[in-house]
């Protein structure tokens, strides 16, 4: 089990390693194949310590090893120890699963890119410092790992470093991510304070059960997952990040990163469940962001930038799961959703790829002909996301919805939203499907299509993309409520559920979001390939997301432009600056008129010792 | 006690002191400024032996012999750089060594 565990976590080290002191020594070949190699043998690791919690009872499945004190500092120590339980083997299945099949779908996509090596030593780095963030035992190593990933994340993004807006969409992101470290790290001070360690078990025993302090420990550490995930307020970063590698968008702005909020709810729900507060907060959110990002996602443009969005708005549903006690629910989802959403960014990276590098959908409008079986693919996960029965989506996000039906007022406010936004999930994707895959190809399409020796990629893309479709279609099967169950039975021991939805429920959302899918995908349909509606035109609240960007830009940006200049007007150049140089001044004139003094004239120097030395005497004896 | 009240001592020693120090203000070659200062370092001298005689103590007596010592070296120092600057074809007349002029 240690072996395992430790196996797991180190392998991708070492390829960073090794791929980073190898340097020009290794080819680009040989540097993609040793991260895809690492990953894969991470992931191997991972089903062996999946099999050994599986021969074990359930309710002894946790396996805490430690390898030294990391961290001391006075009474305070903190062991670089590694949790395995039910919840980290399932993130470590899907980190190391996901992630190596998108490494090796990389060797195709990123053939001939300037610096490979260093692409792949970043998404090594990557698959290391996500392992961390799930695997570790203490806040503190997650604190590490979350840290990390936002570093890889920063990285990969602005990995196409001479184009400008890349590094720009790059800062936008570690600055946006910063604010939820900052409030991460604050909750976790908190918590030291108030319970003097940071081990899981430990924290949840101590922790405040009521109270302010309680409520802030939620906060902080809600506000970190909120900026990970990117919810509302912390959002604006992700649409930008898809300037990255469109397999950087895959992995860790699809499958793997953006979920670590989730994990974050689900690791530490007894801490959320002291703040019942902050447990509605974060599904009013998960709640707010589906819709929003659901609504934006109409009017984009850009292929990647309307799966960002459909990313927002399906980690929002995760967020409605977690933040009703639904934790099972939304680490499924979670599972699911990093199937069917690296599926649908490998299938759109195949388009792009074979249309060098174009992403906007109206220039590739029809380009579904020239490409059947990235069509087949793309359809595949467009059924799975919209939830179309027997796809994965249909198993997870149902049951979320079902979640909330069960969950008293508050729970039925979140389920119409829920629904509506699996009405405008149909909408957008479907839009973007009939857009791009079906129809009479562009001459843009035609013009620009370049087959890869006849197949409309690489194998290393293609196998990865049929392995993902077959995934997307049979993974929601390992669950159906209320006919089985395997992921609840597995993460209910670990995270209790706070709501467990009738069967009742469980056909009602099923039908209904059902209902609402298909009529989503038939109004898209009726306008983007019957043209049997006109298409509305955009509203601009949508093409400008909702004013975010602007708000935040008046608010933080401006203000501080503006409070700056005017300091600079009003206080440094006349206070600071003027009172500097007029010291100066005062200094050297000074100076000159007490230079007169020196005569250079001996006999007045002897003059004004014998005047000075009277003057004394008389003092002196006028004082006696 | 023998010979004059300590009152001349001190009279001699003050009209000494003004010699001296209207020698050091008004005249301009370097050599007399120099005896001029001598001359007040010696009015010094007699009103300490003068005191130390009439306190019938040694140590006013020591102290002018140090106060001689330093004063012969203030003149080995000052008569050679006016010997220097005699050598050196400079106008001896202090009022036209100016360069120290601030």
């Amino acid at each position: 089990m240690t072996a395992a565990t430790w196996t797991c976590l180190l392998l991708p080290l070492a390829s960073v390693i090794v791929i980073t002191i190898g340097g020009t020594h290794i080819s680009r070949r040989a540097a993609g194949v040793i991260s895809t190699v690492t990953t894969f043998g991470s992931f191997a690791a991972a089903c062996v310590c999946l099999g050994i919690l599986l021969s074990e009872p359930s309710y002894d499945r946790a396996h805490t090893t430690t390898s030294w004190t990391w961290l001391s500092a006075g009474q305070y120590h903190f062991g670089l120890s590694l949790l395995t339980d039910q919840l980290s083997v399932m993130m470590m299945l899907i980190v190391s699963g996901v992630g190596g099949l998108i490494v090796l779908y990389s060797l195709g996509y990123m053939h001939g890119e300037n610096e490979e090596r260093r692409y792949f030593a970043y998404m090594s780095l990557f698959v290391f410092s996500m392992l961390l963030l799930v695997q570790g035992a203490n806040l503190l190593l997650l604190l590490a790992g979350w840290g990390m990933v936002g570093l890889s994340s920063y990285l990969l993004i602005g990995f196409y470093q001479e184009r400008p807006s890349a590094i720009a969409a790059a800062k936008k992101a570690f600055v946006m991510n910063a604010i939820g470290d900052a409030t991460f790290a604050l909750a976790l001070f908190l918590l030291v304070q108030q319970t003097g360690t940071l081990n899981y078990s430990t924290v949840f025993a101590l922790a405040p059960h009521h109270g302010a302090a309680a409520n802030l420990i939620a906060l902080g550490l809600l506000g970190g997952a909120v900026a990970k995930s990117a919810q509302i307020p912390l959002h604006t970063w992700l649409p930008d990040a898809m300037e990255g590698p469109t397999p950087v968008s895959a992995l860790i702005h699809a499958a793997t990163m953006v979920t670590a909020g989730v994990y974050l709810i689900v690791r530490c729900f007894p801490l959320f469940e002291h703040a019942y507060f902050v447990q509605d907060l974060a599904a009013g959110l998960g709640a707010a962001t589906l819709l929003m990002a659901g609504l934006i996602a109409l009017v984009q443009v850009d292929i990647k930038r309307v799966i960002a969005y459909s990313t927002m708005s399906q980690i929002g549903y995760m967020f409605v799961a977690a933040g009703l006690g639904a934790y099972a629910n939304a680490m499924f989802h979670l599972m699911t959703h990093a199937f069917f959403k690296a599926l649908l960014f490998l299938a759109a990276g195949l388009v792009i790829h074979a249309v060098a590098g174009e992403q906007d959908i109206h220039k590739l409008r029809g380009v579904g002909k020239l490409m059947p079986r990235t069509r087949a693919a793309f359809l595949i996960g467009s059924l799975a996301l919209v939830g179309i029965f027997p796809f994965a989506g249909f198993f997870s996000k149902d049951e979320i919805l079902a979640s909330a039906l069960a969950s008293g007022w508050y729970g039925h406010i979140l389920y119409v939203v829920g629904m509506i936004g699996a009405f405008l999930t149909g909408l957008y994707t479907f839009r973007l499907f009939f857009i791009v895959f079906t129809g009479e190809p562009s001459a843009f399409a035609r013009e620009h299509y370049h087959a890869h020796r006849g197949q409309e990629g690489p194998f290393s893309m293609l196998i990865v993309v049929f392995v993902l479709a077959v995934l997307s279609t049979i993974s929601g099967w390992i669950q159906w409520e209320p006919m089985w169950g395997l992921v609840s039975k597995w993460l209910d021991p670990v995270a209790p559920p706070l709501v467990v939805p009738t069967s009742r429920d469980d056909w009602l959302s099923s039908a209904v979001a059902l209902v609402m899918a298909i009529s989503g995908a038939a109004v898209a349909w009726a306008i983007y390939s019957a043209k049997r509606l006109e298409a509305p035109k955009p509203w601009a609240v949508l093409e400008h997301k909702f004013y975010w960007d602007e708000i935040y830009d008046v608010v933080f940006y401006r203000s501080s432009d503006l409070l700056a200049r005017s300091l600079g007007a009003l206080v440094e150049r006349p206070l600071i600056n003027g009172s500097l140089a007029a010291l100066g001044v005062g200094v050297s004139t000074g100076a000159r008129e007490l230079g007169r003094a020196q005569t250079g004239l001996v006999r007045s120097y002897a003059l004004a010792l014998a005047g000075g030395l009277a003057v004394l005497l008389v003092v002196f004896v006028a004082v006696k | 006690m023998h010979g004059p009240e300590i009152q001349w001592y001190v009279a001699l020693a003050a009209l000494l002191f003004t010699v001296g120090a209207l020698g050091v203000m008004l005249r301009r070659s370097p050599l007399i400024i120099l005896l001029s200062v001598e001359i007040m370092l010696n009015s010094a001298n007699l009103l300490l032996i003068a005191f130390s005689r009439l306190h019938a103590r040694e140590d006013g007596q020591i102290f002018a012999i140090s106060v001689m010592a330093v004063a012969a070296a203030e003149v080995v120092v000052g008569l050679g750089m006016i010997v220097a600057l005699g050598r050196r074809n400079v106008e001896l007349d202090v009022d036209k060594l100016r360069t120290l002029r601030g």
